[in-house]
């Protein structure tokens, strides 16, 4: 816990919250003021929209103890508040609000635009509103009022504040905090580790064959002959060795390949337990490896097939990929098959890259054993489970392709 | 959803961050204005052990213009951009780019060294900067280098900056009075990630140009060779003379496979093409 001291709707206060208490949920739930809502928690919807420092911010990607020092106005702090006195009449004469759930960030954006616009543009207005969602009123009232508020506030000839009255740089909120050493904030301890758990990875029962939703296509070369490459890949911890990440938790079978991968996208590190199995087909040098598994942290899951054939070239073998998968659970929110085209591309490289020192005779680089550094997509190749997913947060979660 | 429990940190003044993220033995992030590690924490996406607050540091928050460039600190918001509170030396290009990014209340918190070590391909000023030529210095506890932006962005989500490193400041050059601009960004709704970016700083008197083609699913495609796009030569007559299947072969050269997807980018950057020539 923290203390946290600052000045909520012109009141101060000092109370103690925990690092990660958003300041909505901090003005919410520490100091009943749930004037505020909170809608999609992650920036996109707008409902949870307060003044910090006297502008616009979403308390929800904001945590309290970040605003110490810093002035709050929740929209129960707007009831003498004269542009909002006129916009709440005017938000009853046009039926700006049905349920209400989006009315306080709404008025609180909305009086931003009051103050900031020059004229009562109606475009300017709905871009400037594009940022608080409402379920109920089509926005057409929404529009219709705070057109009417500015139009009348420049009738009497208010000036607009196309800065909205913001003087200094820096995020809002920030700035008025001291610092002395006894602020230093309690460390927390280590989270649990990550280790695989041999009863996560046997949790996957069954590795069923499955229609994936997305579809990649890959190729890479080696310089060996394809009966070479053909052979390695039916080593399947020596393969499991070349894939970044990866690891057997049990001896592996070619029925039964259990085992893990780590991946870190950026910021993201997902750790996918689970099991895959393993089909050859020596007739045509091609083969097959479906895969299950699931990230405990993100509670997301995938299914993975790779469909891989050898093709004799002058210069060795070239592999084809075709990588299929479907992934569910909250990654896949987030997850764009563009972007694990990408990461996929960048872990074949790798992958082929040890491949190729293996082959030679050589052991694959240091990095294997390591996590998989730098955009991963996760797939595994030969071995565990499958999954890719990458990141992107935020408005892009319709994102489809 | 809300964040795991982590610890947090709001370190006195640079050193002392830089400190902090040195001997942090455990995962520990930086946190600027929390626009985009705020969802990720709330997702659970990240849960690091420590988050340090470089929000309030004062040496990031400063801006000063030193002989031909604007030297920014990386905690200026996107909202100081927009409203001019810092002196504008690319003639209103920053400010534009600025004033499209997310929402008001995103842009009173986020940060421009936020969005670059962020480095989501679809973010605006990862493809902006790149064309405007900036730079960044990065520091640590063993000190400073400057990396060009065509070098920080490494790939989706993945910049150069290295454990322990802090974006310091942000360098953009002064835009000559002869150079165009041009800016083009395509999303189905206002104040969303781009679905394709599109910016051209072209100076037909000096034939130089820069051109990026951004919001690809990797690191942006910076042409500062641009001449190939515009038939061998860059004159006057640029708008005219741009080349939609050179800029389509670079696409496809930098894996994007879709042709929809390279028609779109290319249409994106010819808009901004356009908007520069006007
Ligand atoms: C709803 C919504 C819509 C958005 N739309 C857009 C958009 O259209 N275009 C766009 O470009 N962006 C958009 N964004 C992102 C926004 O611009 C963020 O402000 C920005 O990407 C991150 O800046 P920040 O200061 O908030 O960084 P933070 O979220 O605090 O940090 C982001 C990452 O950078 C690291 N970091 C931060 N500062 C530094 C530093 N100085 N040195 C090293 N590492 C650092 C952090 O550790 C973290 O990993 C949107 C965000 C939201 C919530
Ligand atoms: S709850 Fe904050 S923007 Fe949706
Ligand atoms: S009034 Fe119901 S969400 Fe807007």
């Amino acid at each position: 816990m923290n203390m946290i001291a600052l000045t909520v709707n012109q009141r101060a206060v000092q109370v103690s919250a925990e690092p990660r208490t958003n300041l909505a949920d901090f003005v919410r739930d520490k100091l009943d003021l749930t004037g505020t809502h909170l809608g999609c928690e992650h920036g996109v919807c707008g409902a949870c929209t307060v003044l910090l420092d006297g502008v616009p911010a979403r308390s929800c990607i904001t945590y309290a103890v970040a605003c110490e020092g810093a002035e709050v106005t929740t929209i129960e702090g707007l009831d003498e508040d004269d542009v909002t006195t006129e916009l709440r009449a005017a938000f009853t004469r046009e039926h700006a609000l049905q349920c209400g759930y989006c009315t306080p960030g709404m008025l609180v954006s909305a009086r931003d635009l009051v103050l900031r616009l020059p004229q009562a543009d109606e475009r300017l207005i709905r871009v400037g509103l594009t940022g608080n969602l409402c379920r109920c009123t089509g926005y057409v009232g929404i529009v219709r009022a705070v057109q009417s508020v500015i139009e009348a506030r420049r009738a009497r000839n208010i000036a607009p504040e196309p800065d909205g009255g913001r003087k200094i740089l820096g995020p809002v909120g920030s700035g008025r905090s001291v610092h002395h050493g006894a602020d230093r904030a309690e460390r927390m301890p280590p989270l649990g580790s990550e280790q695989t758990s041999p009863e996560a990875a046997s949790s996957v029962a069954s590795i069923p064959d499955f229609i994936p939703a997305t579809v990649l296509t890959q190729h890479f070369s080696v310089a060996h002959p394809p009966e070479q490459v053909f052979a390695m890949f039916d080593d399947i911890a020596a393969v499991a060795a070349c894939l970044p990440g990866a690891s057997l938790t049990a001896p592996p079978k070619p029925e039964r390949v259990e085992g893990a991968i780590r991946v870190r996208i950026g910021p993201i590190a997902a750790t996918f337990q689970g099991a895959a199995r393993v089909e050859q087909s020596p007739a045509d040098m091609s083969g097959r490896i479906v895969g299950i598994g699931n990230d405990r942290r993100s509670r997301s899951s995938t299914q993975g097939e790779i469909r891989y054939r050898l093709v004799p070239i002058e210069q060795g073998t070239r592999v084809d990929l075709s990588i299929g998968y479907t992934l569910t659970g909250m990654l896949a929110q987030v997850g764009r098959p563009g972007l694990v085209r990408d990461l996929a591309a960048r872990l074949i490289a790798e992958f082929a890259g040890n491949l190729d020192r293996r082959l030679s005779g050589s052991s694959p680089g240091d990095d294997t054993a390591a996590e998989l550094n730098g955009m991963a997509l996760v797939f595994s190749l030969l071995r565990a489970r499958v999954a890719r997913w990458v990141g992107r947060f935020s408005s892009k979660n319709d994102e489809a392709t | 959803m809300k964040p795991a429990p982590f610890g947090y940190e709001r370190p006195r003044d640079l050193q002392a961050a830089l400190a902090v993220l040195g001997e942090a033995k455990t995962s520990a992030k930086i946190i600027a204005g929390g626009q985009s590690l705020g969802p990720m924490l709330n997702l659970r996406l990240v849960e690091p052990q420590l988050i340090v607050d470089i929000s309030g540091l004062a040496e990031l928050k400063q801006v000063e213009r030193r002989g031909d460039e604007l030297v920014l600190g990386a905690c200026v918001t996107h909202a100081d951009i927009e409203d001019g509170r810092i002196p504008d030396v690319t003639r209103g290009a920053m400010q534009g780019v600025a004033g499209n990014i997310a929402y008001r209340a995103v842009r009173n918190r986020g940060t421009v060294g936020g969005s670059l070590s962020h480095a989501d391909p679809a973010a605006d000023w990862v493809s902006a900067l790149s064309a405007l030529g900036a730079r960044l210095t990065l520091r640590s506890l063993s000190g400073a280098r400057m990396v060009a932006m065509e070098d920080f962005i490494v790939g989706a989500l993945e910049s150069a900056l290295r454990d322990g490193e802090i974006v310091e400041t942000i360098h953009v050059p002064a835009m000559p009075a002869s150079a165009h601009w041009g800016y083009a960004k395509s999303c189905r709704k206002t104040g969303e990630f781009a679905h394709a970016i599109g910016a051209i700083l072209i100076d037909p008197s000096a034939a130089t140009a820069r051109v990026v083609i951004g919001a690809i699913d990797s690191a942006p495609v910076v042409i500062t060779n641009a001449a190939e796009l515009f038939g061998g030569r860059i004159a006057g007559d640029y708008k005219d003379r741009f080349d939609a299947r050179v800029a389509d072969v670079l696409l496809a050269k930098a894996g994007v496979s879709n042709a929809a997807h390279r028609h779109i980018h290319v249409n994106v950057l010819k808009r901004a093409v356009s908007e520069a020539a006007a």
